[in-house]
């Protein structure tokens, strides 16, 4: 039993990452890849609504052991990533730029995670939040702030030849959030 | 039929010594008490507030039932108790449990703290979690379940345990070993679908994406012919793994290309606990026994022991 779920749940996201593509497989399978990952989901009890006790007694073994999703890491391509700025607006005028930080190596590689799934959710509230929650805790290291501006952007990477004619990592703007003293909800800047 | 039955049993219940055992106790103690010590600055900022509440929220929609910090965070509120002082005491918990598996003190019950204290953690903090997270759920899951204690743990000096069923401690390996197969199938196997492994730009990206841009691309770009050979290299080392690692013939070569592999991803792109913790597990899957291969072929015969 534990062998079939690991194997369908892996199954589930090879067909998931040919369905969404590119691949170097030809378009059919992209269209088969589709119908067979949906089928292969409702099979897997996971078309049935979140409530269900099926569903939901599955889940929770797959999570306990730790077998929810497949092994297709940086795979079939390594995505490009994210970077968000903070820019701090202080009562005298004076504007000074922060990354988000953290003290270690190792909680550098979770926020570079964390980025990730922030420029790659396609629901705005969460993005907001998960956002918000960033600029909060700079506004904890700089409480003199009047207002932060957060500036999401995903980079590009030059190719290893592009690298060789001088060509460096550039980024593409996709949204900026207000925050201010007053806890109002972030005015949002779409690209 | 009886003879498939026969075989059957034979492979998923080998005869085998508790010495993988001791190595995934120790390698996952060490796992443990290296993450736990690598997040001592940022434990609380990473796992408390907005953040923790809505990576909860959405695991709720996943299952109810799965552990989280939020239980804790949320009983102790009732006592007065501040987040902050709950996450601490769960970080230094999971830390403690980490030295105990390291020595082998209470063996079973740090195994089962140690991976509900992680899995609290990972799921408590998914937006920042990543895979090395879902390879020590699966590691400390194993060994919770696997009949400890080995004879290489202080619990064994201290209390004289018995010796445990040899077929049991096979089955607990065998199941190590079919997952690792399962997980390297697939990872090559994506790997194989994506044109920048078999062209190299997938290599040169995971090497200069921060923050795994460890090395100055300056010099990786010396390099740029060999990305092509790396990216093959990989792509097809994970995906024939389940082949050759089970062959008694090949499994020293693909065991030692595997650890190379995860030492490589350590050092050049800053991934140490992943590289740590994917050696800890295919050595001790793998590794017990590599030494006297006349003993170590692993096949479906029926009392065939690994030593």
């Amino acid at each position: 039993m534990q062998f079939l779920l690991i194997l369908s749940f892996s199954c589930r996201d090879t067909l998931r990452v040919v369905a969404e593509g590119p691949t170097i497989l030809p378009v059919f399978f992209k269209n088969f890849s589709q119908k067979a990952e949906t089928a292969l989901s409702a099979t897997l009890g996971q078309k049935l609504p979140a409530s269900n006790p099926v569903r939901e007694a599955l889940n929770t073994y797959l999570q306990l052991a730790g077998i929810e999703a497949g092994y297709g890491y940086f795979a079939p391509n390594v995505p490009a990533g994210y970077r968000l700025v903070f820019e701090l607006q202080y009562p005298d005028g004076r504007v000074e730029y922060e990354l988000p930080s953290v003290s270690s190596a190792a909680a550098g590689l979770r926020i570079a995670g964390l980025l990730d799934s922030i420029g790659r959710t396609p629901y705005d509230a969460l993005r907001e939040i998960l956002v918000r929650t960033l600029a909060q805790s700079v506004w904890r290291e700089h409480p003199d702030v009047e207002s932060v501006r957060a500036i999401l952007g995903s980079s590009r990477l030059p190719t290893a030849r592009e690298f060789k004619e001088g060509k460096r990592e550039s980024y593409e703007f996709l949204y900026a959030y207000d925050f201010s003293l007053d806890n109002a909800p972030a005015k949002t800047n779409h690209h | 039929m009886q003879s498939v039955k026969t075989r059957l049993f034979g492979f998923l219940f080998p005869p085998s010594t508790d010495t993988w055992l001791a190595v995934l106790r120790v390698g996952l103690g060490l796992q443990v008490t290296i993450y736990s010590l690598s997040l001592r600055s940022d434990w609380i900022s990473l796992l408390s507030g907005t953040a923790r509440k809505v990576a909860e929220a959405l695991l709720s929609l996943e299952s109810h039932f799965v552990p989280r910090l939020g239980w804790f965070v949320a009983s102790a509120a009732q006592l007065g108790i501040h987040e902050e002082a709950v996450l601490f005491l769960a970080w230094a918990c999971l830390l403690a449990v980490g030295c105990g598996l390291v020595v082998g003190v209470a063996s079973r019950f740090s195994a089962i703290a140690a991976w509900f204290l992680h899995l609290c953690a990972a799921k408590t903090g998914g937006f920042v979690s990543y895979g090395m997270d879902n390879f020590l759920t699966i590691g400390l899951f194993y060994l919770m379940l696997s009949p400890l204690p080995d004879r290489y743990s202080l619990d064994w000096r201290l209390r004289k345990s018995q010796p445990k069923d040899p077929q049991l401690l096979g089955f607990w390996r065998r199941v190590l070993q079919l997952h690792l197969s399962i997980i390297y199938f697939f990872s090559g196997l994506t790997k194989c679908l994506g044109a920048g492994w078999w062209n190299g730009s997938s290599v040169w990206r995971a090497l200069i994406r921060p923050p795994f841009n460890i090395v100055d691309p300056e010099i990786l770009v010396r390099w740029k012919y060999l990305f092509p050979v790396a990216g093959i290299f990989i792509s097809l080392l994970e995906i024939t793994c389940p082949f050759f690692i089970w062959n008694s013939k090949t499994r020293k070569i693909w065991l030692i290309c595997i650890c190379a592999m995860h030492v490589g991803i350590g050092v050049t792109m800053g991934m140490y606990l992943f590289a740590l913790i994917m050696i800890v597990l295919n050595v001790a899957a793998f590794g017990p026994g590599l030494m006297r291969t006349e003993h170590a072929r692993i096949s479906f015969r029926p009392h065939e022991i690994i030593l």
